[in-house]
């Protein structure tokens, strides 16, 4: 998140943009990561139960991915435009769920939309916070195309390091040293 | 009756516990600069000066990189040899550790999970245990996946309904 882990609002949906998938694209994605037959071959998928090509729900939600990436970076350059610091975002540990809804055919145009549904100051990480998200794609029709529920880390602005923090922090970066108390962590 | 998929191992075929070595793939400078330009521009994926500044210590792929390529190892190793019928999604997906540039990683498919679709009697659904590990054997991501299986013989699936109310079902896959 672009937002410090304090102005993170619960429950507000933030836009992400929506992406019309080509069949060329669908193809090419399915060929370098998901060669199974429906993502792959348009003659063969009309026999699986798609009755035609569909894009793999991978790309679907590396799209997503892309998306969120893009909606935070301009999200970042309004709040510096608005003469604020923007927020410092950490590595994502990971996804809690995945639930792939409804299939994305050549042509379709699926609308991304995250959503902060609640966060809580980090146990390991001092400094940091993190941020429970839910992901939603849907189709033009409406469907749901996919729900993902996502983890994040976010900095915390008010943060004091507690000065024994701060020195042992700092005592690892002594080369010999900090890997003597990086191997007793 | 699909010609692809009838001369593959079907739903009834596959066991719990079976674990299937899914090969290896070595992550060079161009896939990581590839893969982030398409899908993740951020800068510690993009740009080998900021990302030795990052958290990461170096050019680190996407953890989303990670998981596309070990989705291919899947394909060609696991569900193209099945009559899988598409992907209902995954779960506790975690990353453990970033997978630098010249890291080779491998993986292994473990069948966790059998269950008849409660709405589908034609499908069965598999649970995939996926392990990622580096060349230092050391974990870099793991996942639990489902995904749709034909099953042979549908009235099987039709019985299956009273014994598992417990069954979830979600969407028609992708």
């Amino acid at each position: 998140m672009t937002r410090w882990f304090e102005d993170v609002t619960i429950d507000e949906p933030f836009p992400l943009g929506s992406h019309t998938f080509t069949e060329a694209e669908i193809l090419a994605f399915g060929r370098e990561y998901d060669p199974q037959y429906f993502h792959v071959d348009p003659a063969a998928a009309s026999q699986s139960h798609f009755g035609g090509v569909v894009a793999s729900g991978w790309h679907t939600v590396l799209v997503g991915h892309r998306k969120m990436v893009d909606a935070l970076d301009a999200e970042e350059v309004r709040l510096r435009d608005l003469g604020q610091e923007p927020g410092v975002s950490g590595p994502s540990p990971g996804v809690n769920r995945m639930e792939f809804k409804s299939p994305v055919r050549p042509g379709d145009t699926v609308t991304y939309m995250l959503t902060v549904t609640s966060k809580r100051p980090s146990n390991s990480i001092p400094g940091w916070g993190l941020l429970f998200n839910s992901l939603d794609a849907v189709n033009q029709r409406g469907e749901t195309v996919y729900h993902a529920e996502l983890v994040g880390f976010s900095k915390l602005r008010d943060f004091k390091m507690p000065r024994r923090l701060a020195m042992l922090q700092a005592l690892t970066k002594v080369p010999v040293l900090g890997k003597l108390l990086g191997q007793r962590s | 009756m699909n010609s692809i998929t009838a001369d593959r191992r079907h739903f009834e075929d596959l066991v719990v516990g079976e674990t299937v070595n899914l090969g290896s793939v070595k992550v060079t400078r161009e896939m990581i600069l590839s893969f982030a330009r398409e899908f993740d521009p951020l800068p510690f994926h993009l740009d080998e000066a900021a990302a030795k500044r990052s958290l990461l210590g170096g050019l680190a792929s996407s953890g989303w990189q990670t998981a596309a390529l070990t989705l291919r190892l899947l394909g060609d190793g696991f569900l193209n040899k099945i009559a899988a019928a598409g992907g209902l999604g995954f779960s506790d997906l975690k990353w453990k550790k970033p997978v630098m540039k010249g890291d080779t990683i491998w993986a292994t498919a473990t069948v966790a999970e059998l269950r008849r679709s409660r709405h589908h009697p034609q499908w069965g659904i598999v649970g995939i245990d996926l392990a990622v590990r580096n060349q230092r054997g050391q974990p870099v991501m793991t996942m639990r996946l489902a995904n749709l299986v034909e099953a042979r013989d549908p009235e099987t699936g039709m019985q299956a309904q009273l014994v598992q109310p417990y069954d979830v079902e979600q969407g028609g896959g992708q």
